[in-house]
C-alpha cells in the first residue's frame, strides 16, 4: 500500500487546513456564523440502530403490572424473565437485557441515562419513512429542506472552528440523510480503503496529484465532494497508519470484534487525532427482528445487544481517559417494536422506544414516563406509546453540550425546548426560527 | 395514559409526500423557502450545475444505457433518418424492441463457467435451496445462482446491445427490491431475475406485480410465505402498498378508512393502516412449496388453503370475497385494483422520470408517462409504450447533467469506454474481486438490504466513501491483467484503441491523446485547465521525476520500461478522465 508522502501531508493538513485546500465551506455560512472564535472540542456521537431495536427486551420491565403484562400477555415466549434481566442500582421497575453488562456498569456508574418511550410525534411504522424523518430532522416528509439535521447543526454552529479538517465522520459504507447536503461530511467505510492506491505503482502518485489539481478549484457540489475526498484521504492515511502510529485504546478499553466495534474505535481514533471532529454518526443495522429474534442470552437480538453494549462501554472508557467530559453519546432507533410478539418468535413494527445517553456529563438514571402495557395504555392497542418527543433529548445535548441554540434551524418546526435534565450544562436562549439571523436574534437591531 | 396519544395522534398525517423524493435542488422547495433562507446559506445546492452539454447522441446513450462506445455511435449513424435527431429516434425504437436485437456476443459469454442460468424454478430449489434427499448443500453452491445473476448482469451491462433493457431490469429490480444475500434468496435469484423481472421490464406492470407476489424470493424476503391467518404478517402487505403501488405519498396513517377522500371515479385516493392489515389477511396462505418444510418441495408458488383467511377483506374501500372455486381471486382482484389505480401509475411515472431525466422531473413529463401507463394498464407492452413517451420527450432529449452516474453505472460506462474484455466467469477469483469492488462502492447490484431499493438521487451518491471506492475500482480495471499475470494482456484495450485511432506514430502526442480520450469519454473537448493537467501527466517521461515535457512530441508506446512506463502512464491518464465530474454526469 502506498504510504502517504509526509511532506505533502504536512503541506495539506498541517499548515493549510483541509477546508482551505478543498475550498469546502463547512456549515455554509461560516464567515458570518463564526462566533466566539475559540474552537470547542466537544464531541457528539450519535448511534442510529437501524431496523427498529426492540426496546421492551432491551430495557425489560421487572415488576408489577408492566411485568405481568409483558411476560404473560404480550410476550409469553420471548420475554426476558426478571430472573435474567440485569438489575440496575436504585431501580426496581426496569432492568437491562442480560447481555447488556457494559451498559449496566455505565448506568451504575451514573454515566448512562435511559429515556422511556421516545419517538417521532406521529406514528409511522415504515422504517424508511421514520428513518428519513429522523435523519432529516423533520416530522413530516412534506417538509423537506434538502439538508440533514447534522448539516444544519453545522450551518448554525458558533463553536465549530473555521475550516475544520474533518468536522464530521460517518464510519460506514452507507450514506445517511443526516448529512444530506454537506460535502464536508466524511463517509468512511474503511480507512485502509480510503486511498487512491489501486493503479500501477509507477504512476499512482502522479495520478493522485493530477486529479487533485483538477479538483483544486471546485465550482460545484460534485467537485467539492471530490476535493474533500482527496484531501481527507491523505489525513486518514496518516491517522490510521497502523505501522507508524498504532492505536492503543486507553483505560483498558476492549472494543468488540465486528463492525460496530470497528466503527466506535474509528471514531475514538479520529477524535484523538485532533482533526476537529465534532459529530460522529454511527449507523448499525440488523435490529429488524421479525422472525426468531431469540430469547434471553441467545439469538440475533442478544448478539446485537452484546455488541452494542460492549461497544458503548469501550468507547466510553477509551474516550474518558484523556477526554473526560468532552463527549456525549446518544443512542436511538427509528421506532420500537410491537408490544405483542408474533407467531414467528419475533416482533413487528411498533412505536415508542427508549433512548440512551452516555457521557461524563450525564446525570445517570431513568427519564420520561413509561406509558404502560395494558391494552388501554398501548398505542392503538398494539405498541408502547410515545411520551417524550425524541427531539427534547437531542436538543438538550445540542444546547447544553454543543452550545448550539438554533433549535428551529436544526429541527424545523420544533418550538418547545424541554430539557429533562439528562446532561449538565447551561441553557442558552433557544432560537426556534428556521431562518438564521444572528444579528437580529441577538437583539442587535 | 392516553394523553400523549390524544395530543399527538388523533389527527392522522395527511397525504405524505414521497420521502425518497429528496427535494434536492427542487425548484419547488427553493421557491417555497426562498423568503426564509438568506442567500449566503445557499452555497450548497444540488441543482444542476451549469455545465457544457455534449452531443445528442452522447447524451442519449449515457442516459438510457450504460454509456457510449465508438461502435454504438457508428451503428447509430447507419440508422434511418437524416439528422442526428432522426437517427437517435430510430435507435430508441430499436431499443424499445429488445427481442429483435442480436445479442449473440453476450449469449456466448454467458456460457463461460455459468451453470445455473438455465435451470427451472424447481431445479434451482432442489439443487441449491433444499435437496429432496435432505443432503446438505455446500454454501458456495447454495448461493451460486445469486452470484451468477450478478456476474451475468455485469456481462450484459458492458457488452449487451440491449442497453435499455438492462437499465429497465435494474430499475424494476430496485422497485421490487429483494436483497440478494438475505436468507434463502440466492438459490432462487435466477428465477426472480429471469422469469419475473426481465420478461416484463418493458412489458406489463400488473403481470410483474403478480409474478413478484408469487416469487420464492419475495415470499422469503418479506416473509409472506409464512403469512398465516392465525397471525397475519404485515410485512409484504405493507410494502406492496407503500413501495410497489399506491406509495407512501398516499398513506393516510391511522385515519378511519371511511374518511379517506375519494376521487371522481369513487376510488379511495390513498390507503390507511387498516388497509395494510386487510391486505395482510388477503395474502395469508400465499406461500411456496417448501416454506412449511414439506418433503419433495419444489419452491414453486403454493396457495395454502388452510392458512388462508376466507373472510371478506376490505381494501381501500372495496370488499373482496373469497371464492372456493378460484381461491386466489381475492388477491388477484386486489392486484388489479392496485395496478389500475392512478396513484400507482403516478408513482411509477415519477420514478421512471427520476431515473431517466432528473431528480426533480417536470410535472409535464410525469403526467405524460402516467397517462400512457394508465391508459394501457392491461396492455402486454404497457411499459414499452410508457418508455416511448418518456424517451422521445423533450424533457428527456434536451436535458443533461441533472443526474450523476451511480457507482455501478460509472464503472460500467468506464468498462465500455476501455473495451474491458473480462468475461465475469463465476468460477474465477477475479470475479470475486469485481464483487467486492462493487460492494465497497456501496452499489453492488441486488445488495440494497431494504425493500425500497437503491436511492436514485444525486445527494445520496455524493459521499466521499462511495466516491473513493468507485475511483479505486476504476484504477483496478485500468491495470488488471489476465489471471493477475503481468506477462499476460490487460483486460483493458486502451493501448490498441489509441494506436488504431492514431495509425501514424507521429500523431501519438500528449495533446492528441488527451483530446481524443476526453472527448470519447465525456462527449465534449476538455476545458483549458483539464487539458493542461491531463497533458502534463501524459507528457511525463520519468515517474521518479515527473516534469512536463513537449506535448507535441510523439510517444513511443512500444517502450514500456523503467522509468517511463509509457503504456501504464497511458492507462493512468485515461483512467484519470473517468474520475472527473465531466465523466460522471448523465
Amino acid at each position: 500500500m502506498k504510504k502517504i508522502n509526509r511532506r505533502n501531508f504536512l503541506k495539506k493538513a498541517g499548515l493549510v487546513s483541509l477546508g482551505a485546500v478543498a475550498g469546502v465551506q463547512v456549515g455554509f455560512g461560516n464567515t458570518i456564523l463564526r462566533g466566539k472564535g475559540a474552537g470547542s472540542n466537544e464531541l457528539l456521537i450519535y448511534v442510529q440502530l437501524n431496523g427498529a431495536m426492540d426496546g421492551l427486551n432491551m430495557v425489560p420491565p421487572r415488576t408489577g403490572a408492566n411485568y405481568s403484562e409483558y411476560a404473560n400477555v404480550l410476550r409469553p415466549v420471548i420475554h426476558i424473565p426478571n430472573t435474567q434481566s440485569l438489575a440496575l442500582n436504585g431501580v426496581a421497575e426496569f432492568g437491562l437485557h442480560p447481555l447488556a453488562t457494559g451498559m449496566q456498569s455505565l448506568f451504575n456508574a451514573n454515566k448512562l441515562a435511559i429515556i422511556h418511550a421516545t419517538g417521532l410525534m406521529q406514528a409511522n411504522r415504515s422504517h424508511f419513512v421514520s428513518t428519513a424523518l429522523m435523519e432529516q430532522g423533520v416530522q413530516s416528509t412534506a417538509s423537506n429542506y434538502g439538508t440533514g439535521w447534522i448539516t444544519r447543526y453545522f450551518e448554525s454552529s458558533e463553536t465549530t472552528p473555521p475550516n475544520p479538517v474533518i468536522p464530521s465522520l460517518v464510519p460506514s459504507y452507507d450514506n445517511t440523510d443526516a448529512i444530506l447536503g454537506d460535502p464536508a461530511a466524511l463517509v468512511m467505510g474503511s480507512s485502509t480503503e480510503f486511498s487512491l492506491n489501486q493503479g500501477h505503482w509507477a504512476w499512482e502518485s502522479a495520478m493522485q496529484d493530477t486529479i487533485t489539481q483538477i479538483f483544486s478549484n471546485p465550482v460545484n457540489t460534485e467537485d467539492r465532494v471530490a476535493a474533500h475526498t482527496l484531501n481527507s484521504s491523505q489525513v486518514i492515511q496518516n491517522i490510521f497508519d497502523d505501522v507508524n502510529n498504532p492505536y492503543v485504546p486507553e483505560n483498558g478499553a476492549v472494543y468488540p470484534t465486528g463492525y460496530f466495534g470497528n466503527q466506535t474505535k474509528a471514531v475514538a481514533r479520529m477524535y484523538k487525532a485532533n482533526v476537529d471532529l465534532e459529530v460522529a454518526y454511527i449507523q448499525t443495522g440488523g435490529w429488524d427482528t421479525h422472525v426468531n429474534q431469540g430469547t434471553g442470552i441467545t439469538g440475533q437480538f442478544a448478539d446485537l445487544v452484546k455488541e452494542l453494549s460492549d461497544g458503548l462501554n469501550a468507547l466510553y472508557l477509551d474516550l474518558t481517559a484523556s477526554n473526560a467530559g468532552k463527549f456525549t453519546i446518544i443512542v436511538q432507533s427509528e421506532f420500537g417494536r410491537r408490544a405483542y410478539e408474533n407467531t414467528d418468535q419475533g416482533t413487528d413494527h411498533g412505536y415508542g422506544n427508549p433512548m440512551f445517553v452516555v457521557g461524563d456529563n450525564v446525570n445517570g438514571g431513568f427519564y420520561g414516563q413509561f406509558p404502560g402495557l395494558t391494552p388501554a395504555e398501548l398505542f392503538e392497542g398494539d405498541d408502547v406509546a410515545v411520551t417524550t418527543d425524541y427531539r427534547h433529548v437531542v436538543t438538550e445535548v445540542l444546547m447544553r453540550r454543543m452550545k448550539n441554540r438554533y433549535l428551529g434551524h436544526v429541527f424545523p418546526g420544533y418550538n418547545n425546548y424541554s430539557p429533562l435534565g439528562i446532561v449538565t450544562g447551561n441553557d442558552l436562549v433557544p432560537d426556534y426560527n428556521f431562518e438564521l439571523d444572528r444579528i437580529f436574534n441577538s437583539g442587535f437591531e | 395514559m392516553n394523553t400523549v396519544k390524544r395530543k399527538y395522534h388523533n389527527r392522522p398525517e395527511m397525504n405524505l409526500a414521497d420521502k425518497f423524493n429528496a427535494p434536492i435542488g427542487m425548484e419547488k422547495s427553493k421557491t417555497a423557502n426562498k423568503a426564509s433562507i438568506p442567500l449566503n446559506h445557499k452555497s450548497l445546492d444540488f441543482s444542476p450545475s451549469i455545465i457544457p452539454t455534449p452531443s445528442l447522441i452522447h447524451r442519449v446513450l449515457t442516459k438510457m444505457g450504460y454509456g457510449s462506445t465508438p461502435d454504438l455511435i457508428a451503428h447509430i449513424q447507419t440508422l434511418s433518418g437524416v439528422t442526428d435527431n432522426d437517427k437517435i429516434l430510430s435507435y430508441i425504437d430499436e431499443q424499445l424492441n429488445p427481442s429483435l436485437i442480436d445479442d449473440s456476443v453476450v449469449d456466448a459469454l454467458l456460457t463461460h463457467g455459468y451453470q445455473t442460468l438455465n435451470k427451472t424454478r424447481t431445479q434451482l430449489f432442489q439443487d441449491h435451496y433444499r435437496r429432496p434427499d435432505g443432503v446438505e448443500i455446500p454454501w458456495d453452491f447454495h448461493v451460486l445462482p445469486g452470484f451468477e445473476t450478478f456476474y451475468a448482469t455485469c456481462v450484459r451491462g458492458t457488452q449487451s446491445n440491449k442497453q435499455l433493457l438492462e437499465v429497465m431490469a435494474d430499475f424494476w429490480h430496485n422497485h421490487f427490491n429483494v436483497y440478494m444475500d438475505a436468507d434463502g434468496i440466492p438459490p432462487m435469484f435466477v428465477h426472480y431475475d429471469r422469469d419475473i423481472i426481465r420478461p416484463d421490464a418493458l412489458g406489463n406492470f400488473r403481470s410483474m406485480l403478480e409474478g413478484v407476489t408469487k416469487a420464492t424470493c419475495m415470499l422469503d424476503y418479506l416473509g409472506n410465505a409464512y403469512n398465516h391467518k392465525d397471525q397475519p404478517n404485515e410485512n409484504y402487505a405493507r410494502e406492496i402498498l407503500e413501495l410497489h403501488t399506491i406509495s407512501a405519498e398516499n398513506y393516510f396513517g391511522h385515519m378511519n378508512p371511511a374518511d379517506v377522500p375519494v376521487d371522481l371515479q369513487g376510488r379511495k385516493t390513498g390507503y390507511v393502516e387498516a388497509d395494510v392489515q386487510e391486505m395482510a389477511r388477503a395474502l395469508t396462505g400465499w406461500s411456496y412449496s417448501g416454506a412449511d418444510y414439506e418433503p419433495n418441495a419444489t419452491g414453486e408458488f403454493l396457495y395454502r388453503d388452510s392458512w388462508h383467511d376466507k373472510g371478506d377483506k376490505t381494501v381501500m374501500g372495496n370488499i373482496y370475497s373469497f371464492n372456493a372455486a378460484t381461491p386466489e381471486s381475492d388477491v388477484l382482484e386486489i392486484l388489479d385494483y392496485l395496478a389500475e389505480h392512478p396513484a400507482t401509475n403516478e408513482f411509477l411515472a415519477k420514478k421512471l422520470c427520476k431515473r431517466f431525466i432528473s431528480d426533480n422531473p417536470p410535472q409535464s413529463i410525469i403526467d405524460a408517462v402516467k397517462t400512457t401507463l394508465h391508459n394501457n394498464w392491461q396492455a402486454s407492452n404497457q411499459i414499452q409504450l410508457a418508455m416511448e413517451t418518456l424517451l422521445k420527450s423533450n424533457e428527456f432529449l434536451t436535458t443533461w447533467g441533472e443526474k450523476i452516474k451511480r457507482p455501478f453505472e460509472r464503472v460500467m460506462s468506464a468498462m465500455r469506454q476501455i473495451g474491458y474484455s473480462y468475461d465475469f466467469d463465476p468460477t474465477l477469483n477475479m470475479s470475486d474481486d469485481h464483487f467486492w469492488a462493487f460492494y465497497n462502492s456501496g452499489h453492488m447490484p441486488f445488495y440494497w438490504t431494504s425493500p425500497n431499493g437503491y436511492p436514485d438521487v444525486k445527494s445520496h451518491w455524493l459521499g466521499s466513501s462511495s466516491m473513493m471506492a468507485t475511483w479505486r475500482y476504476i484504477q483496478m480495471i485500468s491495470q488488471w491483467h489476465v489471471n493477475y499475470d503481468e506477462n499476460l494482456p490487460n483486460y483493458n484495450d486502451i493501448l490498441n484503441i489509441t494506436l488504431n485511432q492514431f495509425p501514424n506514430p507521429l500523431d501519438r502526442t500528449a495533446n492528441n491523446i488527451v483530446d481524443y480520450w476526453f472527448e470519447r469519454a465525456c462527449g465534449l473537448p476538455p476545458d483549458t485547465v483539464m487539458k493542461e493537467k491531463l497533458t502534463d501527466f501524459m507528457s511525463y517521461l520519468d515517474y521518479t521525476n515527473p516534469v512536463v515535457s513537449n506535448k507535441d512530441i510523439p510517444i513511443d508506446f512500444s517502450v514500456e520500461d523503467w522509468p517511463s512506463y509509457n503504456q501504464e502512464r497511458l492507462f493512468a491518464v485515461v483512467s484519470t478522465i473517468f474520475l472527473t465530474s465531466e465523466f460522471n454526469y448523465r
